[in-house]
């Protein structure tokens, strides 16, 4: 098979295919863009300022100083997880039209390895395309961002490049990463020339995820502990351990997700007594694992949500706390109490809530298109149920249903999770010691313990901003009900 | 039978004799029985004495082979009535076919059954076979292919009643065996 | 000689047994309609000659080469080199004109561009629908998509061409038009057919029968055993 030949095989396709295309270059598109940006900030020289190491061009601090670049760093690699999540569901967008395309290519005959070939090559392309956009939109946003203030500082790191082959590197490696990646979803389903057989897994889900999920809290709490063992742990393996802690949970959630499906199908159709409720207990129970594979991104956004909740609670405490020893103190001594400025931190911990809206925000969009998928692949089922006199609205139900029953518990789930990393990372209590008491330190200073409160309102806004953002994406798909069960649908 | 009203037919395009009658009857119904020149002046003779034919002329050296025919008004109209008139379709379930396969399966025994079945299908097949051949000739004329039409019809509604009664004969066996 | 061979073939569904020891030889050349009644494994037959399906047990012996036991690949390539294939319907890919589907095998063995359109052009023109060339399945009549097909199927010049209820979803008229295309090419490059099909009418093209009933052949043509047990 030639190039050309390959290339006008992998083009062909109809507007769904062209939406997938343009979904998967968009996707490739944005993760360029978040690759760069960690790229960019981890190229930033260091100048060693005396003890501290500061590059003082710029006018944020998180960009400023060294030690809170990693961070950030880490932070744009994360926002990469809901776009990859994003690229996922795109790619399931009208693959079903195209593995029978395959199969009719397949008939005419290709190889089982010309197929995939093909299929790895529209992906390869769109994402080729993607990131070559999302390079030019990075190295145009360099100019156009370009803005010293007065000062002389720059808000962002317009102006270092990160190396050559950095940039080689993403531009050829995101592509061929999506072909590898279309290349093994492929595998799930068998391309034959007489049609195309979804390998469904069919076992009933097991509750084993919640070890995965026991193992990522368990990991948090055991590294402070550590960490007083050792004196102190290297910085490496300190990330690289909530990293693990933070990967096994999210794992855990996903997969969990599933088996929660499954039994809240089993819950529902033994008690659910209206056709709406029992044609979602069915395809709960069909097939569990579509709640993990749609909510994964969702759910992966709100462990973080729930973990960055704690975290800013737990800052407000320690700060609260900080401030009330300093009072005593000034009264102690009878000076003047100056409360200390802890902005910055809170500006920091608002970047990242803002980086975790545009995930469950990137999200919500592979929601979308995940649900709306879901209805037009099923729509001469739901045609042929409507043409036998099934309500519009109980279908709608159903959908509905289906996608917010376990979603509900899933939410719960995550942000329970994503609470009890942190928590184990960061303790339930703060501790200070209170240097009113004896300010020269000649005797024992009494240790103030206080509970960091239980972060209700922000944990109930991600919650609820969670579940109404797939109660949007669902009411999205179901616009799609509609045109899907014309009775039109049935001849084609 | 048909044949004086073919002939009538064959006269309603103007003024033919006998000889002509034959050869346009052989050359529009190729695969029937060829008509026999007799058979064609006693036909037109009963016609005449009908008055549904009359002679139209004669050539020089007169007798009956020269001697052309046309049509009459009577028989103009005895044509349409005839054209007009539907065909009782299939009134008497009888044929030899339909005898020979109810004896077969529900009379003699079963090697004979057996050989005429298999027998009867192959003749069937065959036949078939030949008309499909001259059908896809390519100098197949366009009545040929009519012809053919009609008998691999007949023979594909023989062969599919045939297959059918095997079926409910053998779904008859199973249901006295259980 | 044979050209094709099959020795206790045996191919089952899940617990359905499709096939159950299916013995044959085909002639060089020969056109042989498989005939039986829906559900006699003709297809499965079909499949399992062809190398689309592996037979659970038994051989299938092409000029004297084990097709069973090759690879996926091995068999695709078979099948594009040596094979053609015609089935009812939807094998054509409905996102390409007819003359890039009747192109496509020759693309796939890696013919240029330019000479796959060339050839495919020629077959759609022998099979009298050139004027569809640069059509989509979608804007075509069944027996035109038919007829692009078998061109598709013929543009290799296979040796041995598989056609399963070709006209099955045709009117008699046009089936037929389709069938005498089929039959005349393959008389003319001397292709052996194998043709699956339900209809006495379609067996008629061809030039003997092999019977299936319950998944094995059977002598008598049409289930003759069974009703007069």
């Amino acid at each position: 098979m030639r190039p050309m030949t390959l290339l006008r095989l992998a083009l062909a396709g109809t507007r769904t295919d062209a939406a997938r295309v343009l979904l998967t270059g968009l996707s490739a598109g944005l993760a360029t863009l978040g690759i760069l940006a960690a790229l960019t900030v981890a190229a930033i020289p260091t100048v060693a300022d005396g003890g501290n190491n500061v590059s003082p061009q710029y006018r944020n601090a998180l960009l400023a100083e060294a030690g809170l670049r990693p961070g950030v760093v880490f932070a744009l690699v994360l926002l990469t997880v809901p776009v990859l999540a994003l690229a996922g569901q795109c790619a399931r967008l009208g693959a079903p039209a195209r593995d029978r395309r395959l199969s009719s290519i397949r008939l005419a005959g290709a190889t089982p390895g010309q197929t995939v070939a093909i299929a790895a090559t529209e992906t390869g392309v769109a994402s080729l395309l993607g990131t070559l956009a999302g390079l030019g939109i990075y190295l145009g946003g360099r100019e156009l961002l370009h803005r010293p203030g007065a000062d002389g500082r720059l808000p962002l790191p317009t102006d270092v490049l990160p190396p050559w082959w950095a940039l080689a590197a993403v531009c050829v490696g995101i592509p061929l990463l999506s072909a590898l990646v279309a290349a093994v979803m492929l595998r799930r389903v068998v391309v034959t020339p007489l049609g195309v057989v979804r390998r469904v897994r069919t076992k009933r889900p097991k509750p084993w995820p919640g070890a995965l999920i026991i193992v990522g809290l368990g990991t948090t709490a055991l590294i402070v502990p550590l960490q007083r063992g050792f004196g102190s742990l290297p910085s490496e393996a300190f990330l690289l351990l909530v990293l693990f802690a933070l990967l096994a949970a999210t794992a855990g959630t996903v997969l969990g997700t599933g088996w929660i499906s499954y039994r809240v199908g089993r819950l529902l159709h033994r008690f659910a007594r209206r056709p709406a409720a029992l044609i979602a207990a069915r395809r709960l129970m069909a097939d569990p694992w579509n709640g993990s594979r749609t909510l994964a991104a969702l759910l992966g956004c709100l462990v973080l949500a729930g973990g960055a909740a704690v975290i800013r609670a737990s800052f407000a405490a320690d700060f609260a706390l900080g401030n009330e020893v300093s009072r005593r103190y000034a009264a102690a001594q009878g000076v003047d109490y100056f409360p200390s400025d802890h902005s910055f931190y809170f500006q920091s911990l608002d970047l990242v809530n803002l980086a975790i809206m545009v995930g469950l925000l990137i999200a919500t969009g592979g929601l979308v298109v995940a649900l709306t998928e879901a209805v037009v692949s099923r729509r001469r089922a739901y045609a042929a149920l409507v043409a036998t006199g099934v309500g519009r609205g109980t279908l709608a139900r159903a959908v509905l249903w289906q996608s917010m029953a376990p979603a509900a518990l899933g939410v719960l789930l995550a942000l329970a999770v994503g609470t009890g990393l942190a928590y184990g990372l960061f303790g339930t209590a703060v501790t200070a010691y209170d240097f009113s008491v004896c300010p020269a330190g000649d005797c024992e200073q009494p240790r103030i313990v206080r509970n960091v409160p239980f972060p209700l309102v922000d944990l109930a806004l991600f919650g609820v901003g969670g579940l109404a953002a797939l109660l949007a994406a669902v009411g999205v798909g179901l616009l799609f009900l509609r045109a899907s069960t014309a009775l039109e649908e049935l001849r084609v | 039978m048909s044949t004086p009203y073919v002939l009538m037919g064959l006269l309603a395009g103007g003024p033919k004799h006998g000889y002509d009658l034959k050869r346009a009857h052989d050359a529009r119904l190729p695969r029937a029985k060829p008509l026999a020149f007799g058979q064609v002046y006693a036909t037109l003779g009963r016609l005449a004495r009908d008055g549904l034919v009359t002679p139209a002329g004669q050539d020089q050296d007169a007798g009956p082979e020269r001697t052309s025919y046309t049509l009459t008004d009577t028989g103009h109209a005895a044509l349409t009535t005839w054209l007009a008139t539907v065909e009782p379709p299939l009134p008497h379930l009888t044929s030899v076919l339909l005898a020979k396969v109810v004896v077969a399966l529900l009379v003699t025994d079963i090697s004979q059954a057996r050989g005429y079945l298999v027998a009867q299908r192959a003749a069937h097949t065959t036949r078939l076979r030949e008309l499909t051949a001259l059908k896809t000739d390519p100098d197949a004329t366009l009545s040929d292919v009519i012809a053919a039409d009609y008998g691999i019809a007949h023979l594909d509604a023989d062969l599919r009643w045939l297959q059918t009664t095997l079926a409910r004969v053998a779904d008859l066996h199973k249901e006295i065996a259980r | 000689m044979s050209i094709l061979h099959a020795r206790g073939v045996v191919r089952a569904f899940g617990h359905t047994p499709a096939l159950r020891g299916v013995t044959l030889a085909i002639a060089e050349g020969e056109i042989v309609a498989v005939t039986g009644p829906s559900g006699c494994g003709k297809s499965t037959l079909l499949h399992c000659l062809a190398g689309i399906l592996r037979p659970d047990a038994g051989e299938v012996i092409y000029r004297d080469h084990r097709i069973d036991t090759l690879s996926e690949g091995g068999r695709s390539r078979l099948r594009r080199t040596e094979f053609g294939v015609l089935f009812q319907f939807g094998q054509l890919v409905s996102e390409l004109t007819a003359a890039e589907n009747v192109a496509l095998p020759l693309l796939l063995a890696g013919t240029g561009r330019r000479a796959a359109r060339t050839a495919a052009l020629s077959w759609l023109d022998r099979l009298g629908v050139a004027d569809l060339a640069d059509q989509r399945p979608g804007e075509m009549s069944g027996g035109q998509q038919q007829r692009c097909a078998l061109a598709r199927a013929l543009v290799t010049e296979p040796r041995v061409l598989f056609c399963d209820e070709p006209t099955g979803a045709l009117d008699s008229l046009t089936g037929e038009q389709v069938l005498s295309h089929l039959v005349r090419v393959a008389r003319q490059q001397g292709t052996t057919v194998l043709l699956a099909t339900h209809d006495a009418r379609v067996a008629g093209y061809a030039d003997r029968e092999i019977a299936l009933r319950d998944g094995q052949v059977d002598p008598s043509g049409f289930g003759v055993e069974a009703a007069i047990r």
